[in-house]
């Protein structure tokens, strides 16, 4: 018979040869926290992405399995980013008669205010001293996801932190649109919605849609408007400075 | 059948936008420019075809499941940037707020007098 520790090993280099391990993983990992999020009522605070992503460092750090293997082969998973990205111009297009209802609005504020959620932020971390890779990775910290994994990447930055910086952007904006438009007296579902998606992207529409369909879509639009413009201009002002 | 023929349409427009990133020196993502192209050429002919709208809706509806690897290396990379951590928590917080309350006091200023000017003007 074989030493246990040794058929571990064994184990562990058959099932990490190829991609499946890790695609098992995500997997399991994905499905698991679904489905604790909706059996914890859908708490805010943690959204489905940051549950999986805790359980599966749980895993790779107790197993052994260490983060480099890990990351090889849910490469397989990753890689559909690209036409992912590509796939977020449909819903875009479908909310595109949106802007006709408030186009001037949409026209004025979108431009300043998506150059600003990249500005504040990046001023702050400048003026506390910060590397320019910290500041390239915190520079999409509005934009949905795979179009920020795209702008860090072209601007040299960690794209983990950027998903870090994501997840707490998306948890705070939606806290903070709560509060503002209560205090700002706002009570129209179309601007809520609107800042909801140019500053809080997928967890920010997220919470849209709670509120109301009208502010969702709105969400849907400021998140794909934001998310283009973003990923259109600060490589170029990058580019400048 | 039908989500693979979407699917191909996605995966053509992510090439294109590769080529254009690569060909124009854009520092832009090819997925990024893909997306402005599929939504332009959407907006051209009018309508979503049903393969497309079953392809991207199955690909978006995955979206957290293709983030989370990267979410996960947060974990992983707390010792490359430590004592940068104080700093990108107060610029996140700091920033979104300002950040928040500046595009709604946009927006209700300039939705505001937009819906005056119409009712009372």
């Amino acid at each position: 018979m074989v030493d246990q520790p040794e058929m571990f090993t064994a184990l562990m280099s058959v099932w990490t040869a190829g991609p499946m391990l890790s695609i098992a993983l995500t997997l399991g990992a994905f499905i698991a926290a679904q489905w604790l999020f909706t059996r914890l009522k859908r708490p805010l605070w943690m959204p489905p992405v940051m549950i999986a992503a805790l359980m599966l460092a749980a895993v790779i750090a107790l197993t052994g399995l260490g983060f480099d293997r890990y990351e090889q082969g849910a490469r397989w998973l990753t890689i559909l980013l690209g036409p992912a990205t590509v796939a977020l111009g449909v819903p875009l297009y479908q909310q595109v008669h949106h802007i006709r209802a408030l186009w001037l609005p949409i026209l004025v504020t979108l431009p300043v205010a998506a150059s600003l959620a990249a500005a504040y932020a990046l001023g702050i971390a400048w003026l506390m001293g910060a590397t320019p890779e910290v500041l390239a990775s915190l520079a999409p910290k509005s934009v949905t996801a795979p179009i920020a994994m795209g702008i860090t990447e072209e601007l040299g930055g960690s794209v983990s932190l950027t998903l870090g910086g994501l997840l707490i952007t998306g948890v705070l904006a939606s806290l903070f649109v709560d509060w503002c438009s209560k205090w700002l007296k706002i009570t129209d579902d179309r601007i809520i919605g609107f800042a909801l998606g140019l500053n809080g992207h997928a967890i920010g529409t997220a919470r849209a849609f709670e509120i109301s369909h009208t502010a969702g879509a709105f969400a849907s639009l400021g998140m794909g408007l934001t998310g283009v413009f973003t990923a259109l201009f600060l490589p170029l002002a990058f580019l400048l400075f | 059948m039908v989500i693979l023929r979407g699917f191909l349409v996605l995966v053509v427009f992510f090439l294109l936008g590769e080529a254009i990133r690569v060909l124009a020196g854009l520092p832009i993502s090819g997925g990024v420019l893909g997306m402005v192209m599929a939504t332009l050429t959407l907006m051209v002919r009018g309508r979503v075809s049903n393969e497309l709208a079953a392809a991207s809706q199955g690909l978006i509806s995955v979206l957290v499941l293709l983030i989370t690897p990267g979410v996960v290396g947060v974990f992983f990379i707390a010792d490359q940037f430590s004592g940068h951590w104080t700093t990108v928590v107060v610029a996140l917080v700091i920033g979104t707020l300002l950040s928040v309350f500046t595009t709604l006091l946009l927006m209700k200023k300039v939705a505001g007098s937009g819906e005056e000017g119409n009712s009372r003007g």
